[in-house]
Parts: C-alpha cells; structure tokens; sequence
C-alpha cells in the first residue's frame, strides 16, 4: 500500500503538511501519518486567534492507542479550526487532505514556507 | 535484545506492525485495534501471546510450593483444573499475576511477559528456604502460546479436535490434539469473551496451528489480533496489567483482587494483607468513565474539586463504548458508585464517573 503525497503541498519532517493560500496557510497530518496511527479517534484543536511559533505543538491527534503531537510548520495566528473534527475525528483518516485538515493559520512571514519539504523530498522521507 | 516469536514472519505476512513490549516484539495491530476489537467481541480472533511466559512446577511437593508462594491453597485446584492467583513479596505487594494448571499432579504456571526468570528465581529460593522438594523450571522458550477468543472460539477450534470442547469448562485444561497437534488448552483468556488458550510445544507446530485455526475460523472471519486490541478488550473488562495495575508496588486488596484471595492457609505476603484490610485506608482500583471528550491515560491524576484524589494506571478510548475508560488507584474516600471525579488530561480536568467493573457488560454484542 503506498501513501498519497500531493504535488501541490508543502510538507515536514514530522509528517504535517501545508498548503499556502496568499498568507493564509491550511494544514493537516499526511496520507502516511493518518496510516500509521490508524483509527483516530479524538483530535483537540488550539484555540483560534491563538499565536504559534513553527515547531510549537499546534494539536493533538489520538488513536485507541497512542496520543500524537502535531507540530506548526509555521509561525502565526490560529485563523480557523476544523470543528467538525471534534465529532468525527475519523474524518482525518477518511480525507487527510480535504476534509479532514486541522487548522488555518494567518502566517507571520511567507518566507518560512521555503524551507519545508516539497512533494519529491517528501516522498523519499516515507 | 528483543526476542521474536516464532510466528513472526507469518504476522509480517499477515500485515502486523510491530511493537516492543517487555522485551519482545510482538505485533501492535494488523488491520486497526477496532475492528480486531470489534472482531473478538462480535465473531472470533486468534492471538499470538508467546510474550506470556511457561514455567514448570515439578517434584513431590509442587502442590506445598505454589501454595506457599501464591494467594491459593493448591490441593484445592482439582485435576484439570486452572487458577488465577499471584505471586506475593513479604509485605504483600505483587511481584506478578499468574495462572497455574493442575495437569494430573504437573503444574504448569504462567507468569507474566518477561517475569519467567523473576518468577521462577523467586519460587526456586521459597523452596530452598523452607526445605520442600520442589522446583520451577523455566521454559518459556519452549512453548508458543496462542489464544482464540470470541463467541465463536469454541465453534471454530471445535473443528479441529476430536475432543468434545463442551466438556472443557471454564477454567478447565487439558492435554489434547488440535489440528494432529499436543497441546495444553485451557479454557481462559484476556477478553472477557467465550475463549481457549493453547500452550504449543515444540514451537515448530505452532504455524500450522495457526494457519488451520485461520482457515477453519473463515466463516467467522477470524481476524488476528494485536497487542492494541488486546489491552482495550481486557481494559473494557477491568483485568490487570501487570506492568501497569501493579506498576510501583500494590497490593492485591489494592487491586481489586481480594476475591483472589484464599485466606484459609499461609502463604508469603499473607501477614501483611491481614494488617493492610484491618487498616482499611488504603487506595483502591476504581473504573471511570468519562462523561465528556477526552482519553485518559496511564500516569493522568485524578482530582476531586482540584485535589489530588487517584492517578490512572490505563486507560483508553472504549471501541464499544466510545467514550474514554480509566481504571486507577483512588482513596476509599472517593471511589463510591456514581461519584463524580476529574480526570485531568494534558492539564484540563475531563468530568468521569465512577462505575461498577465491567466496562462492557457479558451480553454487550448481543445488543450491538
């Protein structure tokens, strides 16, 4: 079974990725990481208007077994956060890309994005 | 270094993730901890518990050594009969939880993954000590261990013997033949469900036991099972893990145990229970669950308006509940039925309520 990675998203080390809107940037767990946890079963969202710094824990993502921290990619502001997770976190599992993102963050500085693994990179890390 | 199985390479082939635990890497999941969950509750699955340690118990006063070095009083376990029980330091905390199997005057024990050297160490110098012609012997590496559990267990391993598995009761064992097969089975397991364990020696027999169970379990879809599944089933029904419940050194009134107790003989540890319940204040194992969203974990505290009242020693979300269980140590103060307490999870308190054990009721996937 191989792992979906997108071509059109920036992605990290630690399995989150991003995709950069103007300065607006949404972001999730990967196709990979969503399969190696299997069976999300409750995501706890930041606060929105809350402010990051890249590498800060933005969320937590837990499965029957084991609690995962996910990590900003970015430093900026919780613009927005995908509530509906909060009754369906099964849905991070179902569409790690669409539907089951997990926060929208104004971003302090664009340039930091530069930095991240792009798709090919990526795709030699899983 | 950590050991494997010797069915390894058949749960690589079957898909398994790995996971070290107590020194062995054992498989975590294969498809998802839910649906083996669900699979063992509704139907059938098949476990690979080689983790699980073998020890031996021979020679003319076998019966006075386990009785003297576990909570049971031997002579009273008939032939082909087993027992859970556990195995006492001096100031009655728990060095281990056990099964003993009365096999016609051969006792075979089994100790927890990990523990076999503990255990049999322990055991060997009891009987040095006070003189009984006994000893353990520990052969762990012998034996694989499977375990079939679910309400089609015993349909499924039924069409692999010629024993008429009716008359195994529960905690009944017994030498028989599986699939052309010896192998000791007992009637137990870790599930709360309808279940058999097979003790298989040599260890070479153990794939194809394994693969004609599969075959013969088809109908049901029999599923294997990991670790993962394995720690929500028991949790669902408030059994002890040992590297958890007894984490620190508890004893078994702590744990909940005491009707585990047979106090009608003397046994190590036996003096300090006696003082422990005359005391009476001590913590207890009590089962939450939580009323709002949230998983509690093993290490969270346990508050009563922001007091420190219990910690968890496992917890998880509850596949057939779906909602988050705990079990923790709590002070007697606290621990009655329907008291509210807080479960305080990453630093914020999850409102859960304390219920009688189990989790899950016996007639649950009937109703599901």
């Amino acid at each position: 079974m191989s792992d979906e990675v997108r071509n059109d998203l920036k992605y990290t080390d630690t399995h989150e990725w991003l995709k950069l809107e103007g300065n607006t940037a949404k972001v999730g767990i990967t196709d990979h990481a969503q399969s190696e946890l299997t069976d999300i079963v409750f995501v706890e969202l930041p606060e929105e208007g809350k402010e990051v710094k890249k590498g800060d824990e933005l969320c937590v993502v837990e499965s029957v077994k084991s609690v995962s921290e996910i990590y900003s990619p970015v430093s900026g502001k919780i613009k927005k956060v995908n509530s509906e997770l909060e009754d369906s976190p099964e849905t991070v599992n179902a569409s790690p890309y669409e539907e089951g993102w997990l926060v929208e963050i104004e971003v302090d500085d664009t340039s930091e994005t530069d930095s991240l693994l792009d798709a090919d990179s990526y795709k030699k890390l899983v | 270094m950590t050991k494997k199985s010797p069915l390894y390479n058949l749960q690589k082939e079957l898909g398994a993730k790995f996971t070290e635990f107590a020194g062995f890497e054992m498989p975590i999941q294969y498809s998802s901890i839910k649906d083996e969950h669900l699979a063992v509750r509704k139907s059938v699955g098949i476990f690979d518990v080689s983790h699980m340690s073998n020890t031996w118990i021979n020679g003319k006063e076998a019966e006075k050594l386990i009785s003297l070095t576990t909570m049971e009083e031997a002579s009273r376990i008939a032939d082909k009969k087993s027992q859970y029980t556990a195995i006492l330091r001096n100031d009655g905390t728990i060095i281990d939880d056990t099964i003993f199997m009365n096999l016609g005057k051969r006792y075979m024990m089994i100790p927890n993954a990990g523990m076999a050297d503990i255990v049999t160490d322990w055991i060997n110098q009891k009987a040095e000590e006070n003189n009984i012609c006994a000893t353990a012997e520990n052969v762990s590496d012998d034996f694989v261990i499977l375990a079939i559990q679910g309400p089609k267990s015993r349909e499924v391993l039924q069409k692999l013997t010629d024993t008429d598995l009716k008359t195994i009761g529960f905690f009944g064992c017994q030498e028989i033949e599986i699939a052309g097969f010896n192998c000791i089975i007992s009637h137990t397991g870790y599930t709360g469900e309808l279940g058999f364990e097979l003790n298989i020696s040599p260890v070479k027999n153990a794939e194809k036991i394994f693969k004609e169970i599969m075959k013969a379990g088809e109908e049901y879809d029999i599923k294997p099972i990991g670790l993962g599944a394995r720690d929500t089933l028991r949790l669902e029904k408030c059994f002890m893990l040992a590297g958890n419940e007894f984490e620190g050194g508890r004893t078994p009134l702590e744990a909940t145990m005491s009707w585990a107790i047979n106090w009608d003989h003397d046994f190590i540890g036996k003096n300090a229970l006696l003082k422990q319940k005359e005391k009476g204040d001590y913590e207890r194992i009590t089962c939450l669950v939580c009323e709002e969203k949230g998983i509690p974990r093993h290490g969270c505290e346990i508050q009563k308006e922001g007091k420190k009242v219990g910690i968890v020693t496992s917890g998880t979300l509850s596949p057939c509940l779906g909602k988050g269980i705990a079990m923790g140590y709590v002070h007697p103060e606290y621990r009655e039925k329907d008291n509210y307490l807080d479960i305080i999870v990453r630093g914020k308190p999850i409102k859960a309520k304390v219920v009688k054990p189990p989790f899950v009721p016996k007639d649950w996937a009937e109703k599901n």
